[in-house]
């Protein structure tokens, strides 16, 4: 295996255990903060830290753990955040929700839905004032791009001629309905491209792939100055069931939610379950199934981290 | 000269100082110019001006996201009702960036015309300033007089930080009034323009002009006032206007607001206490500078301490 690939492998690794990790503490109830981890977000999170550059700068919402995870590479910080501790990465400040690190160019996390679109077109225009030659990246989900702030900053991004990718992940869940159960399919390209705006879709969650398509989009918008529309699909590997009277036999939800998922990490039990969207299948497929040997050095160091 | 002129002039003198600064907002370049408010503008090479489209709310996160990405702005608005569409991030959005940025160098200013001037229905109904400033503490500004004018804009429009100044559609047409102010507080949120030993004048929003008109009246029949003008509500400090009320013993209080909730209710509130004419106990929240922070969020009480100070 290449060396830069080992690189990028163990950081979607990073990413995957240190959520484990939090999760079991969440489940143990050591935290009074609202935590929203992003399983399943690990190879688009790792992508977009790989290709940032520097002045580049991240705009997250609240489901921001992964992105954070990713950038700072490190546990402790974001863990001690979480506690309320002075030792968190934001002096306990924000908690989760809002984490941000402007330090590795996060300088803004929303835990408005669409809150946060229109704050990047504010960043990305200064920047384009500064004459910096870099870009904004905004983050958001398929429940975000209902809201009107969606809309009225694609339009501003493009009138403005703002260098930016805005990167929407599609889980296909809002909470524990599934988007076609609640709303109209919604045609993110027709819609983008209605604007002006380029539209990419990306899916399986190779963090390679990501990483070489990021690549190039950067390079495009700050050519181009435009924006580029991305939208990922990826599953959040809830799957737990939900018990109602509408749903006396349980409804399977495949959306992350405090209880799950239910693994034992000594046993390096990392995956959910086999499903070929997880970043982890798609690490393994990689590298052969030797995936155990990768993740129990990683496993020992972050739990070393949070001692 | 015509309050709308003056506070152009001011503003077009302000907007040439900083090297880089955005103005936006919709129609500033074109018709009359949010009538007249932003005609002239000019601006550094660096800086830009831009006729905005119509996204109240995202550009209200436009401006914040420019804040902090060190570059200032002025956001001029037409209305103040049209500034209910940025709530979100006038709460959410101002609350996250000051708990988290210590050392903003940059500023962002929302001017919005208060349109008070009736004929307009519906968006007439809403024309209370500090409604809007009270919803997260921020800062807030009603700008009544040339004073005011001079010193708010050239003071505080492009300061670092975020604040809101408001002008009255209805002073548009008058002459400014040129009365000199005798003494501030620090904040420019309390102003006071006559002192006198008979009665203590406070006005409220943009009822200024009210005010100066009993002052006058007064005078006439030998009566002398106290007048005050209060700016904006949050945070305000009333000790000047107790002692002054405690002098007189005769408090007139003007407020042209709509709403239900008015600032001036609490000023009366706290000269009742203060003159010790009811026995009052106020339950609140003390705001300290950790507010934002994640925290348990009780309201915390002494029931011992309660119980003491009631009186027999």
């Amino acid at each position: 295996m290449a060396k830069n690939s080992k690189k990028i492998i163990e950081q979607v690794l990073q990413v995957r255990l240190s959520q484990m990790l939090i999760n079991e503490e969440y489940k143990n109830g050591k935290f009074k903060i609202p935590i929203h981890l992003g399983f399943g977000h690990e190879s688009i999170s790792v992508a977009v830290s790989n290709i940032m550059k520097k002045n580049d700068e991240l705009i997250l919402s609240h489901r921001n753990a992964s992105y954070n995870l990713a950038r700072i590479k490190k546990l402790k910080p974001i863990i001690d955040e979480y506690l309320l501790k002075s030792s968190g990465l934001m002096n306990s400040k924000t908690g989760s929700m809002n984490l941000i690190n402007p330090k590795l160019g996060i300088i803004y996390s929303s835990s408005i839905l669409g809150n946060n679109f229109s704050v990047a077109v504010g960043v990305s225009m200064a920047q384009k004032i500064s004459n910096k030659n870099n870009i904004t990246i905004v983050l958001g989900g398929d429940g975000s791009i209902e809201e009107g702030s969606f809309y009225e900053s694609l339009l501003m991004l493009k009138t403005l001629k703002l260098s930016s990718l805005i990167i929407i992940e599609n889980n296909e869940w809002s909470m524990s309905t599934k988007i076609n159960e609640r709303r109209h399919s919604i045609d993110l390209k027709k819609f983008s491209n209605s604007l002006g705006i380029k539209y990419i879709k990306m899916k399986n969650n190779n963090p390679f792939e990501y990483i070489k398509t990021l690549t190039k989009l950067r390079i495009q918008c700050i050519k181009e100055k435009t924006p580029i529309v991305i939208e990922v699909f990826l599953s959040t590997l809830g799957e737990w069931k939900l018990m109602t009277t509408d749903f006396p036999n349980g409804k399977l939800i495949n959306y992350h939610a405090g209880p799950t998922p239910s693994v034992d990490l000594e046993k390096c039990q990392i995956k959910i379950r086999e499903n070929i969207d997880d970043p982890i299948y798609v690490i393994e497929n990689e590298i052969n199934g030797k995936i155990e040997d990768l993740v129990k050095p990683i496993l020992k160091k972050l739990k070393s981290e949070i001692k | 000269m015509k309050y709308l002129d003056f506070i152009n002039k001011q503003i077009c003198k302000t907007v040439l100082k900083p090297k880089k600064i955005v103005l936006f907002g919709q129609n500033i370049t074109a018709g009359s110019h949010l009538g007249g408010l932003t005609k002239k503008l000019q601006v550094n090479d660096k800086s830009k001006i831009i006729n905005s489209t119509n996204s109240e709310n995202s550009l209200c996160g436009f401006g914040f996201g420019l804040m902090m990405n060190n570059v200032s702005s002025v956001f001029f608005m037409k209305q103040l009702d049209f500034l209910l569409l940025g709530i979100d991030h006038l709460v959410n959005t101002y609350n996250i960036i000051r708990s988290t940025k210590n050392d903003l160098k940059s500023s962002f200013t929302i001017m919005p015309i208060i349109v008070d001037n009736g004929y307009q229905g519906p968006q007439s109904s809403f024309n209370n300033f500090a409604d809007i400033c009270s919803i997260a503490r921020i800062p807030g500004y009603a700008i009544s007089t040339k004073f005011e004018a001079e010193k708010i804009i050239s003071e505080k429009l492009i300061s670092p930080g975020f604040r809101i100044i408001g002008i009255s559609q209805r002073l548009f047409k008058n002459e400014i009034n040129e009365l000199r102010a005798i003494k501030r507080n620090k904040n420019l949120t309390l102003i006071q323009y006559a002192k006198g030993s008979n009665v203590t004048i406070v006005c409220f929003n943009f009822s200024f002009s009210i005010g100066y008109e009993l002052l006058q009246k007064f005078h006439e029949r030998k009566i002398k006032s106290s007048l005050f003008n209060i700016t904006s509500l949050v945070p305000i400090s009333w000790k000047t206007i107790i002692e002054d009320v405690k002098k007189t013993k005769n408090l007139i209080v003007i407020d042209d607001s709509k709403s239900q909730n008015v600032a001036c209710d609490n000023l009366i509130s706290q000269i009742l206490i203060n003159n010790n004419l009811i026995n009052v106990q106020i339950i609140r929240r003390s705001i300290d500078d950790n507010w934002l922070k994640p925290n348990l969020d009780n309201l915390e009480i002494n029931v011992s301490k309660i119980i003491k100070k009631l009186s027999n």
